[in-house]
């Protein structure tokens, strides 16, 4: 599964792709539309993204070798007008366009291309998309005279050309911050806590039909604006053309006045909570030993009510959860799964053969420790304290006491990140990409965004060595029935193990302005397909990169560990 | 007459917040899920919010949790006081410290020495723990702002004859303090006892609504004053603006009781 955010940036790139849907720019260049971001960028160097907000900047400024469909997920042709991979699936050769050039109007070539793709997997980059190469140290890259790549794998990869949608290729002299692009903008200015401002890139590659060079809009603006108040107060004034990702308990009133407002059903994004198992972590032993117990967290994920979540925390706009892969996403879904349902009373019974009893409403460990711990949650996002709010209730009736700790985000990415300096923590991942493989950094022990217990050396359980040898083997297998067995075996141990608990897949809720014409809602297929957006279909003619994709941003942490 | 009002309108708030309390029990985290933003009714006399708890409940607690201004502000004239007297009566050098002191507290950014205590305590610091933390950085930073007035009234009083007379007279400092001092400097004490609770209420409100003051399920002006942020929710039901009324009508009660001179 892949970033969400992505859903983001194609629906902008459709809507900056030329004024195509502005009703009073209609076909002029020029321009500027307008949203927010809900958190500030972390980075603005592409290989080094880790938040949505740096990856919405990534995708609309960073040039790709090739680019994912966000509607037909067909790769295609990108900065790489063709490529060729040997039978064996390990050798990839790529050509790029003659003529390419960056923004400052220096040439791109071969060179640039294999240093930034040495880049991305060198360790150093701290890369997350490093990940998703399996075996990034045996990958060898070089250049194939001035316009050929040769890409040399130790493995079959069946998503590479996923992987290669996400490295942004830099000038070999000057890396990292997205000023010199050979994407459709380049960052032109950033006011810290206030705005990112994008300007149209006069050297990018792509042209419409009528030969004229894209993006038509000369700028992007996105606001800063962690406050959805205001946000949705800006929209309803005009000042943004969309909102993406509107909060549950706003949709109801905003979809009362705003025609452009949808709700496109259960996202492929999940909500979860998770303890930290950490092997570093300053947690007494104790309570170590409590959250690597597989009954405790049994028993905790038994006496969360769902439910109520979805209904009360998002006022119906979202589904109960199970597993990472949401059932709107019904190539992956594992519609034999079996899964423990809510259950207090068999809660309390499977905590209780773990050695905890109750003393008098409180529940203790055999050492007689009371289970007192705390739930992280990002502050700011109300549904997400009210989940940490009515799981705090259902948690009593096993008579665990938990404070709910809200922190802001760089705060919380801190600790979720670095110190390790947590019990539990409420968040969010967010998918766009049906295809397992762009969880692969989840989901591999030894990944930094292995949430519940960072960077094994060796993988810290038997459960999780077979986790890595599925998702190692899916990555390599052509057969998509083989993939799928090996996709079920992981959801399947996934929701035996709960190292995730999933509460709720949120509803895709956002908002367009009456402003853009030609929004529509293809329903060309049932699963993701079905909730994407695409933008004045009349101009953007068979150019698929202009075409959106969209699928609500459910602010919260990427598969690849991007925050939001 | 007006401080009677005062202490009329508090002491029947006072009294409806504990039949409340006493009828449910107590406990004003229940959730009722069935009834999420519920209007009055019998169940719940002053409806729900968006989890289900009844309102009428969590607006009694905070009624009855004015009490943490009252000790916060008990606690930061008491210091005040101290301060003001011993550096009346200390040698030039001490008092001037003491005055700096309150300075530098005074120009401390106690928002975001508020924000650095919470983020070094442990994340599951007790509830009741996060009220007397919040409270008592109140009452540490509260006392500054009357040091200077208390030092100059009882530096006046210092060199009063009729003092000068009474240490003559062989009063140990100790009788002194608490015969003659203490209650020449009640009038400006005890009114800066008055406006600080008032103070006090308002920037718990504040430090609550931005999630540092009393953490839940304690209940708090601060938590309430958070449900003002949705306008989902102030569209739901007009009994959401319950909380931001009555702590309109206490802080205007406690106005009262201070005295016009």
């Amino acid at each position: 599964m892949r970033r969400c955010f992505r859903w983001l940036g194609a629906l902008l790139l459709a809507l900056c792709a030329g004024g195509i849907g502005m009703a009073a720019h209609a076909e002029q260049p020029g321009g500027e539309i307008a949203w927010a971001l809900h958190s500030e960028p972390r980075t603005f160097d592409p290989a080094r993204v880790d938040d949505q907000s740096s990856e919405t900047v990534r995708y609309l400024t960073g040039g790709v070798l090739l680019r994912v469909n966000r509607v037909t997920q067909q790769t295609e042709a990108a900065l790489a007008e063709r490529w060729t991979v040997s039978a064996d699936g390990r050798t990839v050769l790529l050509q790029l366009r003659e003529g390419l050039r960056f923004s400052d109007g220096s040439a791109l070539t071969a060179a640039d291309v294999v240093a930034s793709l040495r880049r991305t997997l060198d360790p150093a980059t701290g890369a997350p998309v490093r990940e998703e190469f399996v075996q990034p140290a045996a990958v060898v890259v070089t250049a194939a005279g001035q316009r050929g790549v040769r890409i040399q794998l130790p493995q079959r990869l069946v998503a590479l050309g996923k992987i290669l949608d996400e490295i942004a290729i830099e000038p070999a002299a000057h890396f990292g911050d997205s000023r010199v692009t050979a994407g459709p903008f380049r960052v032109e200015s950033v006011k810290a806590g206030e705005c990112v401002l994008l300007r149209r890139n006069p050297f990018y590659w792509k042209k419409d039909g009528a030969g004229r060079s894209l993006p038509y809009l000369e700028t992007v603006r996105m606001d800063i604006v962690s406050n959805r108040e205001r946000e949705r107060l800006a929209f309803a004034r005009g000042q943004y053309e969309f909102i993406d990702n509107v909060p549950a308990e706003d949709y109801d009133d905003l979809a009362k006045s705003t025609p452009g407002a949808r709700d496109l059903g259960p996202s492929l994004n999940t909500e979860q909570m998770w303890f930290n198992q950490a092997s570093w972590a300053p947690l007494p032993a104790f309570e170590k030993a409590w959250f690597a117990n597989v009954a405790f967290r049994q028993a905790v994920s038994m006496a969360i009510h769902r439910g109520d979540l979805a209904r009360i925390a998002y006022r119906g706009h979202a589904t109960p959860a199970y597993s990472f892969v949401s059932p709107a996403n019904g190539a992956w879904y594992n519609r034999d799964l079996r899964v423990r349902h809510e259950d207090p009373r068999t809660a309390l019974t499977l905590l209780e053969g773990a050695g905890f009893r109750m003393a008098g409403r409180q529940l203790v460990d055999a050492a007689g420790n009371p289970v007192r711990f705390s739930i992280l949650t990002n502050a700011g996002n109300r549904a997400r304290e009210k989940m940490a709010a009515l799981i705090q209730q259902d948690l009593a009736a096993l008579g665990m006491q938990v404070s709910v700790v809200r922190l802001d985000f760089p705060a919380l990415v801190d600790r979720l990140m670095h110190t390790a300096a947590y019990e539990a923590a409420l968040l969010g991942l967010s998918n766009v990409d049906s295809d397992p493989n762009g969880m692969m950094n989840v989901w591999m022990s030894g990944s930094p965004n292995h949430q519940w217990n960072p960077s094994e050396k060796t993988p810290a359980t038997e459960w999780e060595a077979e986790v890595d040898r599925l998702m190692q083997a899916q990555a390599a297998l052509a057969d998509p029935r083989e993939r799928k067995q090996r996709t079920d075996r992981v959801q399947q141990i996934v929701a035996d193990q709960q190292p995730f608990i999933y509460l709720v897949y949120p509803n895709l809720l956002y908002a367009v302005s009456p402003v853009l014409e030609g929004v529509r809602f293809p329903r060309c297929s049932r699963a993701w397909f079905r909730r994407s957006i695409r933008c004045g279909a009349g101009r953007v003619g068979d150019d698929g990169d202009w075409t959106a994709a969209a699928g609500a941003v459910g602010g919260g942490l990427w598969t690849r560990d991007i925050f939001a | 007459m007006k401080r009677r009002l005062g202490i009329a309108v508090l002491g029947t708030l006072g009294f409806v917040a504990v039949l409340v309390l006493l009828r449910s029990h107590g406990d004003a985290t229940v959730q009722d899920r069935e009834a999420i933003l519920a209007g009055a009714s019998a169940r719940h006399w002053a409806g729900t919010d968006d989890l289900g708890r009844d309102r009428a409940v969590r607006v009694a607690a905070a009624l009855l949790g004015c009490c943490g201004a009252v000790c916060a502000s008990a606690m930061t004239t008491a210091v005040a006081v101290a301060m003001g007297v011993g550096a009346a009566f200390a040698p030039g050098a001490v008092r001037g410290l003491v005055l700096y002191a309150s300075d530098l507290f005074l120009a401390l950014p106690w928002l975001f020495l508020l924000m650095l205590v919470r983020s070094v305590l442990p994340l599951a610091l007790p509830a009741h723990w996060s009220a007397v933390l919040t409270f008592g950085l109140l009452a540490a930073l509260g006392w500054p702002v009357y040091v200077r007035s208390l030092a100059a009234r009882a530096e006046g009083l210092r060199d009063a004859d009729w003092l000068l007379q009474a240490r003559a007279g062989g009063l140990r400092t100790r009788q002194v303090l608490c015969t003659h001092l203490l209650p020449q400097l009640q009038p400006l004490y005890r009114t800066q006892f008055l406006l600080c609770m008032p103070a006090f209420l308002i920037a718990e409100a504040n430090l609550g609504a931005l999630g540092l003051g009393v953490s839940e399920p304690l209940v708090s002006w601060g938590t309430l004053l958070q449900e003002l942020g949705s306008s989902a929710e102030l569209a739901a039901t007009r009994w959401v603006y319950l909380p931001v009324a009555l702590l309109v009508i206490v802080l205007l009660s406690m106005e009262m009781l201070v005295p016009e001179d």
